[in-house]
């Protein structure tokens, strides 16, 4: 039997029963989609993640206070919060292997203008805040450090504030409610968008020591650290400073257990990231297994009910001089047939949902784009082909090795 | 179709089909159930025998034998002098795909598929043909049974009679050297099976060899040799020399 002659009995084979074929390639259909929708997607995320680690820039750092960070519970409440001093902030920046640290005290509180009230992040911080953060103004100016000597009441507000306060005019030297007292604005932040899942342009920056004086604290919330060339070297003189201030007794097995701060950078984060996806991709290998596995299972099932219900058919085609090899191929590609379908109409949908979630997300994300993974795609199809093959096999088996004149005489 | 060229007579040539103390028992659940008790027959190329018995005789499981559906117990079968006894599978389907062909009462077409889907059929197994001449070929036997107009028409949308005059076209498309039919006229009314049987005539004449079961006296005087089965034994051999001619009955029944 010639090859073509072999494929089109197989594929009139599927297109017989078009609505049967369908619910058997059911499983395989949604467990390809599944896969290539998951993939698409981890790799947005992907490209959103890296890309803000990207941003960042690899000699970025931030201090936190509690051995947990911002895992360790709501600030104020967890253990050690108040371990972070403006004098370790001072003696960080001495380090010649950093460049500038920015400590970070947040200001609880509304924002008010005229009859519009919001709830930003309002961040007390110094100058080199802007440099560490790559942000720029898109009108007037950020405050200095005599602004933050003199503690002068001024704001540098987040796109978001300006659009919701001065949706029509300037912004610039108007006067805002801060926190119950009133503030000049002297400049707005080019808008930036999310950066880790967080927006970034509702906040309000204002001179440290107004944050101070507002808030009474001498601790901040954090601090903001730029190396001055290589991350790990900074890293380690931070750590040991930090240790050798707040008195820490190293454990012998070296670990940070005893430390009360914690130090995150963007290449810890892109190291954690790829942690996190080897995982994710594992956990979707595992269910494209199962889903695979339980699609296989209904395809052996219902091309054991075709063998038995075509049993005449065989008979006839043995009759008429097909060999073993022959029965036994096509039902063997039928088998193959149904899942290569099911795989690229899985395909199909799970494109179609990733670049539907891709648009809806691209919304308020703007640095989520649409991507695929194609080498998952393509294994995927694979696996899907190789089910049709091990599934396909005992049926097909079955159907080849009847005797002509049994099956002839199948009622 | 092409004519047979007319049967080869020469005494050196072993005979088409031989069977010699042919036994055929069925085996189930340890319990034998002989159907059929050393059968001594030969038949030459270009023959029309009549296997004749009742229901029971063991003469469709004869058929199946020598037809290479079934296998034999016990005693000899020889195809053209070889024994078909030490022939393997793909050789055993390669005699099927090429120098035997069937007509069940059954009809047994493939229902999904038109008439010449369904002659088209045993060529996709045919080691020897070539695919584009297949259409060529397919085409000739439909006409040769006069269904020409029918040839898109499904299976299903057909008559009795015209079924089984697609199986025979189907069982004629590969030119095979023997043409089994097994009580091709058992599922037809009167009228549809004096077709079935004026278009096996013809073959016949045209020089095929044609073995047909039958249980009806009246079917097996289509043929020259009635060979008469009872209890799974030849009963009777012989030779017609007035044969029923199944064109001269149509005509009188119109």
């Amino acid at each position: 039997m010639l090859a073509s002659d072999l494929l089109r009995t197989a594929s009139r084979g599927v297109t017989a029963n078009r609505m049967r074929s369908l619910l058997t390639a059911l499983g395989i259909i949604i467990g390809v989609g599944a896969v290539v929708l998951m993939t698409g997607v981890g790799k947005s995320v992907e490209g959103v993640i890296l890309g803000q680690i990207d941003f960042l820039g690899p000699k970025t750092m931030a201090i936190f206070p509690g051995n947990q960070g911002p895992e360790g519970g709501a600030s104020g409440f967890r253990p050690d919060f108040n371990v972070l001093t403006l004098e370790d902030a001072e003696a960080l920046g001495a380090l010649a292997t950093v460049r500038s640290v920015a400590p970070v005290i947040f200001v609880p509180g509304n924002a008010r203008f005229g009859r519009e009230e919001t709830d930003p992040r309002i961040v007390g911080t110094v100058p080199a805040y802007y440099r560490n953060q790559h942000i720029e103004t898109s009108e007037g100016r950020f405050h200095d450090e005599k602004d933050d000597e003199a503690s002068q009441f001024v704001a540098v507000i987040g796109s978001d504030i300006k659009e919701d306060f001065f949706p029509n005019g300037s912004a610039l030297g108007a006067r805002i409610e801060l926190a119950g007292r009133k503030f000049s604005v002297i400049g707005v932040l080019e808008p930036v968008g999310t950066v880790f899942f967080q927006n970034v342009d509702d906040r309000i920056i204002i001179p440290l020591s107004v944050a101070v004086s507002l808030t009474g604290r001498t601790y901040a919330d954090m601090f903001n650290l730029q190396a001055v060339d290589d991350f790990d070297i900074a890293f380690a003189d931070v750590r040991s400073l930090l240790r050798q201030r707040h008195r820490i007794v190293l454990p012998e097995d070296g670990s940070t257990e005893n430390d009360d701060f914690l130090v995150r950078s963007a290449a810890q984060a892109e190291e954690t990231f790829g942690t996190v996806s080897l995982g994710l991709t594992l956990f979707i290998t595992m269910i494209a297994g199962i889903s695979l596995l339980v699609g296989g299972i209904g395809i052996m099932n219902i091309m054991l009910v075709s063998v038995t219900e075509r049993t005449r058919e065989i008979g006839l085609r043995k009759a008429v001089g097909a060999r073993r090899r022959d029965i036994l191929l096509q039902f063997l590609l039928e088998a193959v047939a149904l899942t290569v379908a099911g795989g690229l109409l899985g395909i199909g949908i799970g494109i179609a949902l990733d670049f539907l979630i891709a648009q809806a997300v691209h919304k308020f994300l703007a640095d989520y784009v649409f991507a695929l993974d194609v080498g998952a795609m393509f294994l995927a199809l694979l696996m899907a082909g190789a089910t049709g093959v091990a599934f396909g096999l005992y049926p097909a088996r079955k159907a080849s090795l009847l005797s002509p004149i049994e099956a002839l005489r199948y009622e | 179709m092409t004519k047979r060229p007319a049967p080869l007579t020469e005494k050196k040539n072993p005979p088409l089909i031989e069977t010699k103390n042919l036994c055929k028992s069925y085996f189930n659940e340890g319990l034998k159930t002989p159907v059929l008790f050393e059968i001594n027959l030969t038949i030459e190329k270009g023959e029309f025998v009549a296997i004749m018995g009742p229901s029971g005789s063991g003469k469709s499981t004869l058929m199946h034998i020598l037809g290479f559906l079934d296998h034999h117990t016990s005693g000899t079968y020889d195809f053209h002098g070889k024994p078909a006894m030490k022939m393997d599978e793909d050789t055993l389907a390669r005699i099927r795909a090429t120098r035997v062909s069937f007509v069940f009462q059954a009809f047994n077409l493939l229902p999904r598929a038109t008439v010449l889907e369904n002659v088209l059929l045993p060529l996709l197994y045919h080691p020897t043909i070539p695919a584009e001449s297949r259409l060529t070929r397919a085409l000739a036997a439909i006409e040769t049974v006069g269904l020409t107009g029918r040839k898109d028409f499904l299976s299903n949308q057909l008559s009795g009679g015209q079924k089984q005059r697609v199986a025979i076209a189907r069982a004629l498309v590969t030119e095979p050297e023997v043409i089994f039919a097994d009580e091709p006229t058992g599922n037809l009314d009167s009228a549809s099976g004096i077709q079935v049987m004026s278009a096996l005539q013809e073959l016949h004449d045209g020089g095929h060899t044609i073995i047909l079961v039958t249980h009806e006296k009246s079917t097996a005087e289509h043929a020259e040799r009635i060979v008469e089965l009872f209890d799974g034994r030849i009963t009777r051999d012989t030779r017609q020399f007035t044969r029923r001619r199944a064109k001269e009955e149509g005509s009188l029944q119109k």
